[in-house]
């Protein structure tokens, strides 16, 4: 059996002689380069693939977006056909949310949440590196069906027996990023192949199955994270002085678990539906299409604070730092996020205020829903609080969080508004409600996860992004935004509805929309700029110091990069905002005694993550081909099924391993002067 | 609630509408504006609205002001000294708890209006009962002897059966005879009397539609499987504008419908001329022609035109259907677009209507009909459908087993002579 005591510490990886795993295969400690992140079980470098895909995914929902936008510049426009045109505000709403801010998020938790909490790694790396697979395969099958519609529209499929007997030929799916049955389901009575009729084509399989290869990923990761932050505390690190940031990731983490099992079960039924003509949704057959929506929305409203609160932690950081001030009311802070997550479960309806549930339900969330506005709004009065009476210093995280605020203060207005179910029976679906989540998600999320970007970027990669350039994609992103969805909150009052590819002229909505099409294109230049920033930082930006900012918490107290080991010894905390208290206070870090010549364990690489999260991505194919009738494809997701459970059983039969590491010796902050930044 | 100038004053204070300071009253009423109640219903969801407005002003004000002030009075300074800022406390929990108490008590004044309409808005209210039923403004028996409705329903409001299919709406008024039994509905184009208050029934055959009058009411789905009402009264003749509200699939945005506000009287003439049968086209003319491609080409397999054809039920009535303003799921205009627009300057009032234009409408009758179902060949290439995805000429999306898989092609001689008949339907 392989342990780490087998090897004497070493001072690099590279220096290992080859170690076998339990299986008699050679391990990939050593590997370099594209191999050695294929591979790789280090949070930093998964987090770091994390975020690369989720800015990819941003750009691609920002190209859809922009088309959205092009096609809605001018009335009774034909830049796309209505089909495309729905398939794109389809992608656009499943890309943003599972391929855009969730993977940002779990990129800041896999970077964040070990440094912050003192930690080596996360408590389960393989299966961080399955998340983060898995992710990929999922994003891959959404955004594949893509490669199928242009294939089709192409007329590459014409010959084929299969695609002549398709009544239905989408093959992006078309149903917005909710999918209401019955719409996404079957109608009327499954015939002897238990194959009932559609309304929609193989795009919705693709959907279905992405979705739900997603859903596996999140749950993963949010296990490990709950695990880690749970049990790899420093010394001293208890729970009420762990950062913000990190409490919103545990948050955000329950959420999760809680909310993805309704969808999971929603996803199963829906494909049971298609495939094997289940009747859970079929109204023909008896089924409910009223159930799709219940099951959808307790997912999908939690799902708005698992984007959200992430992004309220990276605020609550960002603020008492260029502030120089501790964050005000720090326990009603955490109290608050865990009650927007208690009260996330219980307002789903509010979603479903026009399906006619009933003037009592109907009060009841809409109680519910204006009592989520006072944590809400405590949070506000919390990061005001935390600026009044410090020195508010500019630089470009703090414009972004100073922005988050704002927009999601005018988000969270719009959204009180809503919870007046009368006047929302005015609203729902009708672009004010697009103004509103947008001023919520993009304002709000998007300004957040930027503001992060830009704050730990210098940590991630020891290089400092170009203030001036970060200023004006800043000022961009602000300015097109606020042209862009703006005057939505108009057009939704005066009637237009969303989810709709044109509209007739003559209906007074002509001249904002025109506007809204040029905010669209400023903003999506901003966040092009913003993110271009960012990219030649990573590689060519001026290098930096370790604690740039003034930090407060304990990422700031380690090099940049960050060392593979993260803490040379492991920290002991006495105080919240430990660094900060390091720095100028009496609440000093003591370290203990490990490390140093004697080496600090290091999990093992392995192959195995990334093979499971490869059979996801047959499975994902598979499915909708099987769907397609396209002969054979039934193979693929049984081949499929067989990578995955090869991946984990391998997996699972490997060991453990890991191998000792040489930390340097010495004061673990010599290199760190606590000098403020050049901003 | 408040009244008509000051609510208007708030939204042209709002800083969410900063945007729109130069607008005028013209942009908050036009075709499908929610801000411009022409009935009971949309006032109290409007009122709703500008009570949370309100509320939400003070609240920015409050709130951004405080922001703003922060960010400005607190911001660093080259004078600052180099002393870290070391708080011993973190908050203070009377300013906490006074908040938290501040905030809850700000939506109770939203809530408290908000429950009121929520009970309100959901079905006829008793006080409008005596007015609005049938017996009070709706003869029982016409001055021919007839009956206009049977006896047990004449306690009742007017009910209108509103049901929605992938992309048109049809409407069925059961007490009068207005059926699919009775062979008479009404696609597309409802009616409603002035003044009066309407239970609408809410039904759906295939996916979720969502009916949006946004003037007369907000909106309710239109669940398969499942039976929704709502109510609406409008206290203004004219034409109003509504619009399939929950996406239902290809032509999502093509589903429109109308609603034609009548007079009680005037409503009760339109009742009668609904139930009459199609005029027979005269012989040897294009339109009698056009009547036997009708049959030849299956139309009359979907389509009930009183009278001549009775056998469909699928597709719109169209036994009046060269008297309607508006074709294919109210997406083809059948007036004059710039006599229109004109009119609608000229009176300042978006409800009025010019008559149907018969040479637009022929045009109109020519591409619907040649377009429909090419988008759905083998080839499956994109097309210019007027509306994508329509089951017309399309029989394999009917999911029923034994109907061709095969689309109607019409030349264009056809497509004349089926207009010209289409337009004796009035």
């Amino acid at each position: 059996m392989s342990h780490d005591s087998h090897h004497a510490p070493v001072a690099d990886k590279l220096d290992l002689p080859p170690e076998r795993s339990d299986l008699g295969l050679i391990r990939p400690d050593r590997t370099r380069g594209f191999f050695d992140w294929l591979t790789t079980v280090d949070h930093k470098k998964i987090g770091i693939m994390y975020g690369g895909f989720a800015m990819l995914f941003f750009l691609i929902g920002g190209v859809e977006a922009l088309a959205i936008r092009t096609q809605l510049a001018r009335p009774e426009n034909d830049f796309v056909t209505a089909r495309m045109y729905n398939q794109l505000f389809t992608m656009h709403g499943t890309t943003m949310i599972f391929l855009g801010v969730m993977p940002l998020s779990a990129a800041f938790f896999n970077f964040l949440v070990p440094l912050q909490i003192g930690a080596r790694d996360v408590a389960f790396p393989r299966l961080n590196a399955f998340s983060l697979w898995t992710f990929v395969a999922g994003a891959f099958v959404l955004n594949g069906s893509w490669l199928f519609e242009f294939a089709h529209l192409a007329g590459w499929f014409d010959n084929f027996a299969w695609h002549q007997a398709l009544v239905y030929t989408d093959f992006a799916p078309a149903n917005g990023w909710f999918s209401y049955a019955p719409l996404s389901g079957t109608f009327g009575q499954a015939n002897a192949a238990l194959q009932a009729p559609r309304f929609t084509g193989v795009g919705t399989d693709f959907w279905i199955i992405g979705i739900q290869i997603l859903g596996i990923a999140s749950l993963a990761a949010s296990f490990n994270f709950i695990c880690t932050i749970i049990n790899m505390r420093a010394k001293g690190m208890t729970m009420m002085r762990l950062p913000v940031f990190t409490w919103m990731a545990l948050i955000t983490s329950i959420l999760i678990i809680l909310a993805f099992p309704a969808i999971t079960v929603a996803l199963i039924e829906l494909m049971f539906d298609r495939q094997f003509g289940a009747n859970f949704f079929n109204p023909s057959a008896g089924g409910q299409p009223v159930l799709w929506q219940h099951l959808f929305w307790i997912f999908g409203h939690p799902e708005v604070y698992i984007l959200v609160l992430p992004a309220m932690g990276i605020v609550s950081e960002v603020l008492p730092t260029f502030s120089g001030k501790s964050l005000f009311g720090y326990p009603i802070i955490v109290f608050s996020g865990a009650v927007i997550g208690f009260l996330g479960f219980a307002v789903w309806s509010h979603h479903m205020f026009t399906t006619g549930l009933g003037p009592v339900p109907t009060a009841a969330f809409a109680l519910l829903t204006m009592a989520i506005a006072v944590p809400t709004g405590v949070k506000i009065f919390n990061w005001l609080g935390t600026i009044w009476g410090g020195r508010v210093r500019f630089t470009p995280p703090m414009v972004l969080a100073l922005g988050f605020i704002w927009m999601f203060m005018c988000g969270g207005f719009s959204g009180v508004m809503h919870s007046a179910a009368p006047a929302d029976s005015q609203q729902q679906d009708s672009y004010f409600v697009i103004a509103h989540f947008h001023y919520v998600l993009l304002g709000g999320v998007l300004l957040g996860l930027m503001a992060g970007l830009y704050f730990w970027f210098p940590k991630i990669f020891g290089r400092m992004p170009h203030a001036g350039l970060a200023y004006l994609a800043t000022g961009m992103v602000i300015l097109g935004f606020n042209l862009a969805f703006g005057p939505m909150h108009y057009l939704g009052l005066v009637g237009q509805p969303r989810r709709t590819h044109t509209y007739h002229a003559g209906n007074g909505w002509e001249t904002w929309n025109f506007v809204a099409t040029i905010g669209a294109f400023i903003l999506g230049f901003g966040v092009l700029l913003a993110f271009a920033n960012l990219v030649y930082t990573a590689f060519k930006g001026k290098k930096c110091e370790s604690d740039p900012w003034d930090g407060r918490t304990l990422e700031w107290s380690l090099p940049s990069p960050v060392p593979e080991y993260n803490f040379a010894r492991s920290p002991i905390v006495a105080t919240r905002d430990v660094f900060f208290e390091e720095k100028y206070g009496v609440h000093k870090i003591s370290y203990e005694a490990d490390g140093g010549d004697a080496g600090v364990h290091m999990p093992s690489q392995s192959w195995f993550p990334l093979l499971a999260g490869f059979g996801f991505l047959i499975i994902g194919f598979g499915m909708p081909l099987m769907s397609m009738g396209m002969p054979g494809a039934g193979w693929v997701v049984i081949s499929g099924l067989g990578v995955m459970f090869l991946g984990i059983w391998l997996w699972a039969l490997e060991g453990p391993g890991g191998y000792m590491l040489k930390t340097p010796t010495g004061a673990p902050n010599a290199a760190v002067a606590a000098t403020r930044s050049a901003y | 609630m408040f009244s008509r100038l000051s609510t208007q004053v708030a939204v042209f204070a709002a800083p969410l509408f900063l945007l729109l300071s130069g607008c005028s009253r013209d942009d908050l009423t036009v075709r499908q504006s929610t801000l411009d109640p022409k009935g009971p219903v949309a006032q109290m969801q409007y009122d709703v609205f500008m009570d949370t407005v309100w509320l939400v002003l003070v609240l920015f004000a409050l709130v951004g002001g405080m922001l703003v002030y922060a960010v400005i009075r607190f911001r660093a300074r080259s004078t600052d000294s180099d002393q870290p800022i070391v708080e011993e406390g973190h908050g203070n929990p009377l300013i906490e708890i006074g908040l938290i108490t501040a905030s809850i008590g700000s939506l109770v004044f939203i809530a408290i209006p908000t429950l009121s309409a929520i009970w309100y808005t959901d079905d006829v209210p008793e006080e409008s009962v005596p007015t609005s039923k049938l017996a009070a403004w709706y003869p029982r028996v016409g001055a021919d002897g007839k009956e206009n409705y049977p006896k047990v329903v004449e306690e009742q409001v007017l009910q209108i059966d509103v049901i929605g299919k992938q992309w048109w709406f049809r409407f069925e008024y059961p007490q009068l005879g207005l059926t699919s039994d009775a062979k008479h509905t009404v696609p597309n184009e409802l009616v409603i009397p002035k003044g009066k208050a309407v239970r609408i029934n809410l039904r759906s055959e295939d996916v979720i539609h969502s009916f949006w009058l946004p003037k007369v009411a907000g909106k309710v789905d239109l669940m398969p499987g499942r039976k929704n009402h709502m109510w609406i009264q409008a206290n203004e003749t004219g034409h109003y504008y509504g619009q399939c509200a929950e996406f239902c699939g290809d032509s999502h945005a093509y589903m429109l419908f109308r609603c034609e506000v009548l007079e009680p009287e005037a409503f009760a003439a339109w009742v009668k001329a609904q139930k009459a049968p199609a005029v027979e086209p005269t012989a040897g003319s294009k339109a009698a022609k056009g009547k036997e491609i009708f049959a030849a080409k299956t139309c009359a397999m979907c389509h009930n035109v009183g009278g001549q054809f009775g056998a469909g039920v699928f597709g719109p009535d169209l036994t009046h259907v060269a008297s309607r303003k508006s074709l294919a799921g109210a997406w083809l205009d059948n007036r004059n677009s710039q006599a229109q627009l004109a009119l609608e300057k000229q009176t300042k009032n978006t409800e009025s209507s010019v008559a149907v234009d018969p040479v637009k409408l022929k045009a109109n009758l020519i591409k619907w009909i040649g377009s429909s179902g090419t988008s759905h060949g083998q080839d499956g290439k994109a097309s210019k459908d007027v509306k994508p995805g329509n089951r017309m000429h399309y029989y394999a999306m009917f999911g029923v087993a034994g109907l061709n898989v095969t689309k109607q092609q019409f030349t264009a001689e056809e497509l004349d002579c089926l207009a010209e008949y289409l337009l004796t339907l009035k």
